[in-house]
């Protein structure tokens, strides 16, 4: 599914994100991502839905090589691949069911499916009633849920997760992930990148840790590790 | 078209024209003047070609008499002359004639007129050749002016000539404004639509990551220039339309030896054509700010 080979990554500011990073994660696999803050993982993840392009090495999603891939391709792709943003990225101008919407009209799903979909999307992640909304007039854990029903509404065969619970209280984070781990059992492959000690413990889950944009760590059925 | 794709374009565009009014109005002003401009110049080039061959299909020679032929000679030289290809007619216009007419437009009595004059008619006996073919006047007048008891010839070659220089002048002068307003108005729209790719650039980026092409982006912008254009092209079709209309009947119930072309076809298809023109510019100019934006 994924797959990185010698991938550095420096920043045109000379920051060094990413050192020589080795990675093979499978199909339907569930990857905690931890480290500290600025070691690297927003930028490892950044490089799987080509938001950013590695300054050297490979980076293979489903086969494709991402390095070679054309600008044209790079739509197609992003439509495989469900993306849980750390800052949401929603749009303001829409309301927040437009914006679970967008995901489905840009691959030009019927309108009358789109609603349908869209709003039993937004019950699942608990927004039902906030439909007419505007993302500035949500709370933070609120606009994350749109992030989240956004992302895996069109069914991704990738989903990615940055800090997915970063702004929800412990109950309503562990309702994300119950729906993430629901999602990940019907096959789609889940990377997260997460500081939630607590919820990585008890997933017992694959977890690699990054640290100074290093692979540290990389074991199965894994904890969070940097305990006090 | 599966999901309500022209509803999602419309609303982007009148979005954006509402966050920059005054820049899609002066878009729009900029794109009607220069279509304006064309509008009429094409309406003034047709009219004046038109004139231009009204005035050569009129053409007449006048051919004045040296002072010292007769009655007869001059007789001879109408019926000489009568008998030259290429000429339709030949009235005699004598020298008391001319001075009777001259006298009418001077609203004084003839005899008086003599001996103002100094006791002498000054007028020539002039002969009027009417051509059959305005290609032939210039030909014509110089076999005329070769026949001895003739002392100079007189014909409008000179002024139709005149009247196409100024037309040519026009038509450069006419290209050139267009040209400049044409740019300006692409400039302009160009300007509109890169402001608001600008503001709304984190929105596109947005939709780029969710998995938006370049071309279910690139719409909304196209349609907003498309729309500046067309709007200014309709108000410049509508100006020059209703302005020509106008300005010919005008010409019409005033100036009515002056003839004014009032073809419906041509009318038409200059307004069509305009705005043509204007969704072109409108295109172009989205066109160009698009091109480089996207490709980031
Ligand atoms: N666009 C950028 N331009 C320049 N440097 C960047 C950019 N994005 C990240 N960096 C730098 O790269 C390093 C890694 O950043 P990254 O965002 O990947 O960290 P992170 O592990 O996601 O941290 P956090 O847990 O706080 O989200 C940091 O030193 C950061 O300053
Ligand atoms: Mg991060």
């Amino acid at each position: 599914m994924i797959q990185l080979r010698n991938v550095s990554k420096i920043y045109p500011n000379g920051a060094r994100a990413l050192v020589d990073v080795n990675l093979k994660i499978d199909k339907g696999e569930f990857v905690f991502l931890v480290g500290p803050s600025g070691a690297g993982k927003s930028t490892l993840i950044k490089l799987f839905y080509r938001d950013e392009t590695p300054t050297r090495g490979q980076v293979q999603i489903n086969g494709k090589n991402l390095v070679r891939m054309k600008e044209r391709e790079v739509p197609y792709l992003r439509r495989s691949i469900g993306v849980i943003f750390q800052d949401f990225k929603l749009l303001p101008n829409k309301t927040v069911q437009e914006n679970v919407a967008f995901a489905l009209e840009v691959i030009g799903v019927s309108r009358k499916e789109v609603r349908a979909r869209t709003s039993n999307m937004l019950e699942l992640v608990g927004l039902a009633g906030k439909e007419n909304a505007f993302p500035n007039e949500l709370s933070g854990g609120e606009q994350q849920r749109v992030c989240v029903a956004r992302a895996i509404i069109n069914n991704p065969a990738l989903l990615i997760a940055d800090e997915p619970t970063g702004n929800l209280d412990p109950e309503t984070a562990w309702g994300i992930m119950d729906l993430l781990f629901n999602i990940n059992k019907r096959g789609t492959t889940i990377v997260m990148a997460t500081h939630a000690r607590a919820i990585v413990n008890k997933m017992q889950k694959r977890v690699i840790a990054i640290e100074n944009g290093r692979v540290a760590r990389d074991e199965e059925m894994g904890g969070y590790g940097y305990d006090v | 078209m599966t999901f309500n794709f022209p509803r999602y374009i419309l609303r982007e565009t009148g979005h954006s024209m509402k966050r920059n009014p005054w820049l899609s109005i002066a878009s729009v002003l900029t794109v009607m003047v220069s279509l304006v401009i064309l509008g009429f110049s094409i309406f003034f080039l047709a009219n004046a070609s038109n004139v231009a061959q009204s005035f050569e299909s009129q053409l007449e020679i006048a051919a004045f008499v040296k002072d010292d032929a007769t009655a007869v000679q001059v007789q001879t030289l109408q019926s000489q002359i009568q008998g030259m290809t290429g000429v339709a007619s030949v009235t005699i216009v004598t020298k008391q004639q001319a001075l009777a007419d001259f006298g009418k437009n001077m609203g004084g009595s003839q005899s008086n007129l003599v001996t103002d004059l100094g006791g002498t008619n000054p007028f020539p006996d002039k002969l009027t050749i009417k051509a059959t073919n305005p290609q032939d006047v210039e030909n014509l007048a110089a076999a005329i002016s070769a026949l001895p008891e003739i002392d100079t010839v007189r014909y409008g070659q000179g002024y139709v000539d005149k009247l196409l220089q100024f037309t040519k002048w026009l038509r450069w002068i006419g290209f050139g404004v267009v040209g400049a307003f044409s740019v300006a108005s692409v400039v302009l729209i160009s300007i509109n639509v890169k402001m608001n790719v600008f503001s709304k650039r984190r929105e596109i980026q947005i939709m780029k990551l969710v998995g938006a092409s370049n071309g279910f982006i690139r719409w909304p912008f196209l349609i907003e220039g498309l729309t500046l254009g067309l709007l200014g092209g309709g108000l410049a079709a509508l100006v020059v339309g209703m302005g020509y209309n106008w300005i010919t009947m005008y010409i019409q119930s005033t100036l009515t030896f002056l003839p004014v072309v009032r073809n419906v076809v041509l009318f038409r298809q200059v307004l069509g054509g305009l705005l043509l023109a204007g969704m072109a510019m409108g295109a172009v100019g989205s066109g160009v700010s698009l091109q480089k934006f996207l490709h980031s």
